[in-house]
């Protein structure tokens, strides 16, 4: 009998990044080659898989043979030889390939409910996803449930919004069903827009179905026939999976014209959005699908009465579509069972930033933060500090290593000044400087906002001006006040989310990081030398062997000193690029 | 109809009157750009706030200008909530646009004297990218000639491509509803401009009135008139002058010949 082996590769962006499709060529040609099947009666598949989340082990190939399996991470095309021979052929595993224990503790804690299915399916054929209980919740929900009884085992659920505000899925999808209108349509906003941000685009390129699965019982329950999902087009793999994913959707009777005989109809289009982070706002994600500027509008009226086209609208983020065939197959009850009291299920977290396991990660909510940066994420490398934590994108906050405790959930993070957004959590260091990073996020709001709105056009400028100044050295006690100032008038005043939120990294700084603005300020200092225009760099005469390395690599010739003898560095010159501290074998470059 | 509470009265509001609407109808001062009564609320500016709270309205700030008011509601247009945000509101708009009167005087008629802010970039512009002029173009001329262009800091006024426009039938509506004067019209040597900041976004000719002889009107004008205007028995308007139109029109009615 012939035995099979599947090889599973990742292809999602990251493991396509790292060359995933050259590994897949490279095992085919081997495979092929050696006539592994005609010779060895082998029956050898290689299948793409999503991705598993350990980004930083791209490309990560599992190779399964005998019945078990074994993981393989880093892999590039050169070592596809050398895993047939030994592994596939001999029934040797390379073990020096292989993942480390890192890799068993990154997934350990981790609980897989919309990504479960990523990583292990292939995401181009819907027959893979079928297979592991793909379209059984939309039978279900279509075939044996009244739409009423799927709003209430939603409501019952405890869902909340994984977009970032958290409001309750079945009440939004309540409100849209009982808005007057014959036309209505459900839209799923892929329009992952914060810096740092991947869980979005991973579960689409992973498991497309699971969207269509999810937004499909959405419109059943909802009475909506039209489906929008509007997605980047900077993501073109994942919009490539969805749209194949929808094409197979509708041959197989998923999407179309009364679906599975149960007299629903149903069908999704792709609105690919230009790259505005603004269009994640849903007003204005409904003004960009209708070919307007793609800029927000007052509410009311909200979606669920007057959106596309007028049409009753509801819009959800791509998680929480992909959560739903979970909740239809397993229950209210299961799901309510995960998580904390106010906030139940899992929750999808791009884990980046000064960490060791980056990567994608799916928690139980209220799951503490410290478990996900240590346990999980691995901790801080180069044995630096944790300083802070950054959750929500811009318009989130950061949390303090004294919070490291926190539980994540919705409020315990909007109780610290944060919010849990669409699931970045970005980790930094000792090096970080808090005031950069608050200029940083600001910038990125300024550079984003639409300008229709005064607060938030005028406002986010003159706050990256008061910040750039502080960073400089220039700041005055009276920029503090003026920053706190255009805060609180953005959060009262904006017209919508982006303004209201924008000025988030800023207060949650000042509340926690006030002793850097401080230093900042009052003695022109950055503690964590990063604002360059408030650090020098010194050579130590001790350390320095005056091998020249230093000063060879200085752009600016700012670098003096004799071979063997202690070099210097003039600081009229140095432009503190950083080139001298880089290249020094000794450590005698610091910087302060 | 509606019972509300205005700065601690009571009083009833026209039906489906918004809050601003009601509170200018009882004489209560409230500063506002974007507004404009013919094109509706836009919410922009951002400086008509009020502080509102009603049966199911927690206390906060709302636009007046698109929130209908609602029975019960209490409003309240000088709170310390209200003055504190607006002033910063102020003091960003005039940062922008310095030397801008109708702004400096609308801040100083509610207590805002200069900014702590520093000045734009560059040269100040008197367009405070309220959009009227954008809205009547194209909601109510139909013409879509003068547009908004790029985002965010970048976001200008100008016309399609940043050139002179092709779509626009210099009519002057923009020009004539700019609250700043950033938008300027000027007929000369036989033809009509329209400048944004100093930068000509139209350039058209403009014909004779076949009575007087005055340059008065576009041809692309005229004819958007008179295609509106068409199959109902008046003079065509585009060949006379509002003046000459005026007397034929009376001349007309009374049988009594135009002199």
């Amino acid at each position: 009998m012939n035995e099979k082996v599947i090889i599973s590769v990742c292809v999602g962006t990251g493991g396509m990044a790292a060359g995933a499709l050259d590994v897949i060529k490279a095992f085919e040609t081997e495979l092929a080659g050696r006539g592994v099947e005609a010779e060895f009666k082998k029956r050898c598949e290689v299948h793409k898989v999503g991705c598993r989340g350990f980004c930083a082990k791209d490309v990560l190939v599992d190779v399964t043979a005998a019945g078990k399996t074994r993981t393989y991470q880093n892999i590039s095309a050169g070592m596809a030889p050398r895993i047939v021979d030994e592994h596939i052929l001999q029934g040797n595993p390379v073990m020096e390939w292989a993942v480390g224990p890192e890799y068993a503790t990154f997934h350990g804690k981790q609980h897989k409910l919309v990504l479960a299915e990523c990583g292990i399916i292939d995401p181009e054929e819907i027959g893979s996803y079928m297979e592991h209980g793909g379209y059984k919740a939309a039978a279900k929900a279509l075939l044996k449930l009244h739409p009423e009884e799927i709003i209430n085992e939603i409501k019952k659920s405890g869902l909340r919004g994984r977009g970032g505000a958290g409001f309750p899925t079945g009440m939004k999808w309540e409100f849209c069903r009982k808005a007057p209108g014959t036309r209505k349509c459900v839209i799923c906003n892929a329009d992952e827009g914060d810096p740092g941000a991947f869980m979005d685009r991973s579960v689409v390129e992973g498991n497309p179905h699971s969207v269509i699965e999810g937004m499909l019982i959405g419109a059943f329950a909802i009475g909506a026939n039209e489906g929008y999902v509007y997605i980047r087009a900077e993501y073109p793999l994942a919009v490539e999976r969805l749209k194949r994913a929808i094409g197979q959707a509708r041959e197989s009777g998923w999407l179309g014209k009364d679906i599975q005989g149960s007299g629903c109809d149903f069908d999704i289009r792709i609105g690919l959005g230009a790259g505005a982070f603004v269009c994640g706002e849903e007003t204005a994600l409904i003004a960009s699908l209708e070919g307007q500027i793609g800029e927000p509008r007052p509410k009311p009226p909200f979606p669920a009465n007057k959106g596309l086209w007028g049409m009753p609208t509801n819009i959800n983020n791509v998680e929480t579509w992909a959560t739903v065939p979970k909740i239809i197959n397993n229950g209210a009850p299961w799901f309510s069972g995960i998580g904390s009291e106010k906030s139940k299920g899992t929750k999808i977290f791009s884990l980046v930033g000064k960490i060791k396991n980056t990567g994608l990660v799916e928690v139980p909510m209220g799951m503490p933060l410290k478990e996900i940066i240590y346990d999980i994420g691995g901790g801080v490398p180069d044995g630096k500090k944790l300083k802070a934590v950054q959750t929500g994108g811009p318009s989130g906050g950061c949390i303090t290593a004294d919070y490291i405790e926190t539980p994540v959930d919705y409020e315990s993070l909007g109780a610290l000044g944060s919010i849990m957004g669409s699931g970045g959590m970005v980790v930094m260091d000792e090096d970080t400087c808090m005031v950069d990073v608050a200029r940083f996020f600001l910038s990125f709001c300024m550079d984003e906002s639409c300008g229709q709105c005064t607060p938030c056009r005028e406002g986010t400028k003159e706050m990256v001006r008061l910040l750039e100044e502080i960073t400089r050295g220039e700041g005055t006690p009276e920029h503090i006040t003026m920053l706190e100032e255009i805060c609180a008038a953005m959060k009262e005043a904006s017209l919508c989310g982006l303004g209201k939120t924008a000025s988030n990294p800023v207060l949650s700084t000042l509340k926690y990081f006030r002793h850097e603005y401080d230093a900042h300020i009052f003695e022109k200092k950055c503690p964590a030398a990063a604002c360059r225009a408030l650090i020098n760099f010194r050579i130590d005469e001790n350390r320095c062997k005056g091998c020249g390395m230093c000063l060879r690599n200085c752009p600016q010739g700012a670098i003096t000193g004799q071979k063997k003898k202690p070099h210097t560095v003039d600081p009229d010159k140095c432009i503190k690029c950083g080139a001298c501290l880089d290249s020094c074998k000794f450590g005698a470059v610091s910087k302060a | 109809m509606a019972e509300i509470t205005l700065n601690g009265k009571e009083l009833e509001t026209a039906p489906g009157a918004t809050v601003l609407e009601a509170a200018r109808a009882a004489g209560v001062d409230i500063p506002t750009l974007c507004y404009h009564e013919a094109l509706g609320p836009y919410g922009a500016c951002r400086l008509c706030i009020v502080e509102a709270s009603g049966p199911v309205l927690k206390p906060s700030l709302i636009t007046s200008c698109n929130a209908k008011a609602a029975d019960g509601m209490a409003i309240n247009t000088e709170s310390p909530l209200v003055v504190k945000t607006r002033k910063i509101l102020f003091e960003l708009l005039i940062a922008r646009s310095p030397r801008t009167k109708p702004l400096l005087e609308m801040a100083a008629r509610f207590g805002v004297e200069g900014t702590r802010f520093k000045a734009a970039q560059g040269e100040p512009d008197n367009c405070l990218r309220c959009g009227i002029c954008v809205r009547a173009c194209t909601g109510k001329i139909g013409a879509s000639a003068i547009v908004f262009a790029r985002r965010g800091q970048g976001r200008h006024v100008t016309a399609e491509f940043e050139k002179s426009s092709s779509l626009c039938i210099g009519c002057g509506s923009c020009a004539n509803l700019c609250p700043t004067g950033a938008i300027r019209m000027l007929d000369e040597g036989g033809r009509r401009r329209i400048f944004v900041n100093e930068r000509v976004i139209s350039d058209l000719p403009l014909v004779e009135c076949r009575n007087c002889g005055r340059l008065f009107v576009t041809p692309k004008q005229a004819d958007y008139v008179n295609a509106k205007t068409s199959g109902q028995g008046r003079p065509s308007p585009g060949d006379l002058c509002p003046e000459c139109l005026r007397v034929s029109k009376a001349s007309a009615l009374s049988g009594l010949p135009p002199d």
